[in-house]
């Protein structure tokens, strides 16, 4: 994970590196950068990017080490300090201000949800693809990193340059906020919901 | 009141302490605690009601986040034009 320049390989090494270990992710990669910037182009340009990145930095990285998660890092690292300055989208929430507004590593886990497992899971793939959508980056970041690509918290924490313990309780507080906006649409679409009374 | 020692093996109808549960039931779910985490969620389950539902509905969501998103194919081209700018720069 770290920039220190671990060994010089020769032009072979490289390109089996390149082809058996950093080729195989490029799905993963592109959906990474769709589900960041929801743009074809700039997914692709985000890729791209990436793997010219990795493949200029391959002498640090480790041959045999965890790939995939170097690669989401640069993907991430290029998201924040290229695609967003250049975007003329502004990006919903900056991760500086999640940080602020939420400061605490030490949450307190509640379950704020009345949503029933059973309307979850009879819930659309559209509903849930924009129910992620439609979380804060920050928060999205966490859920993709996590659920959708199986990342353990350590890899997760070394991706996005943050502690486990932000790692833990930034996703807690995505899922809730997931949860929030299922039970949305599970209230729309009439699906049971054990309300008593529907907090506004 | 708590039904902590009921011998009839019902579930208490309150978390005694919901944060900690919680907080231990989504580590497991995540594969955090790997074994040592089956045997202390068999636990939980059997025993909370409110841990019990928060596990089945947190499961829910892992399970429909990971079959059910939206998936995006790469586009053909995207592995040849990397290849080629690889190739410029060797
Ligand atoms: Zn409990």
């Amino acid at each position: 994970m770290s920039e220190v320049q671990r060994r010089i390989y020769s032009q072979e090494e490289k390109n089996a590196i390149f082809d058996g270990e950093f080729m195989p992710h490029i799905d993963s990669m592109y959906n990474f950068g769709y589900r960041l910037t929801f743009d074809e182009d700039d997914a692709k340009d985000l890729v791209q990017d990436t793997y010219l990145k990795a493949y200029r930095f391959i002498n640090s990285f480790e041959q045999g080490t965890n790939a995939k998660a170097w690669l989401f890092r640069i993907l991430k690292n290029s998201f924040i300090n290229e695609y967003r300055k250049k975007s003329k989208q502004p990006t919903k929430v900056d991760y500086q201000e999640v940080e602020t507004y939420y400061n605490s590593d030490d949450v307190h886990y509640q379950s704020t949800s009345d949503l029933r497992a059973e309307s979850v899971k009879d819930m659309l793939g559209d509903e849930i693809s924009n129910a992620l959508n439609s979380l804060a980056v920050d928060f999205r970041t966490v859920i993709i990193l996590c659920d959708l690509e199986g990342f353990t918290y350590e890899e997760m924490a070394k991706i996005l340059d943050i502690p486990i313990g932000t790692v833990r309780s930034r996703l807690h507080r995505a899922r809730n906020l997931l949860k929030e906006k299922l039970q949305g649409y599970a209230q729309n679409m009439g699906y049971n919901t054990d309300e008593e009374e529907e907090e506004a | 009141m708590e039904m902590n020692d009921n011998p009839s093996g019902e579930k208490k109808v309150q978390c005694s302490d919901e944060s900690k549960c919680l907080e231990l039931l989504e580590s497991i779910l995540d594969g955090e605690l790997q074994d040592s985490g089956k045997e202390i969620l068999k636990e939980k389950l059997a025993k909370c009601q409110p841990c019990f539902e928060h596990y089945h509905l947190e499961q829910a969501i892992r399970d429909v986040l990971k079959t059910k998103c939206t998936k995006h194919a790469v586009p053909t081209e995207l592995a040849d034009c990397i290849r080629q700018k690889i190739q410029d720069i060797k």
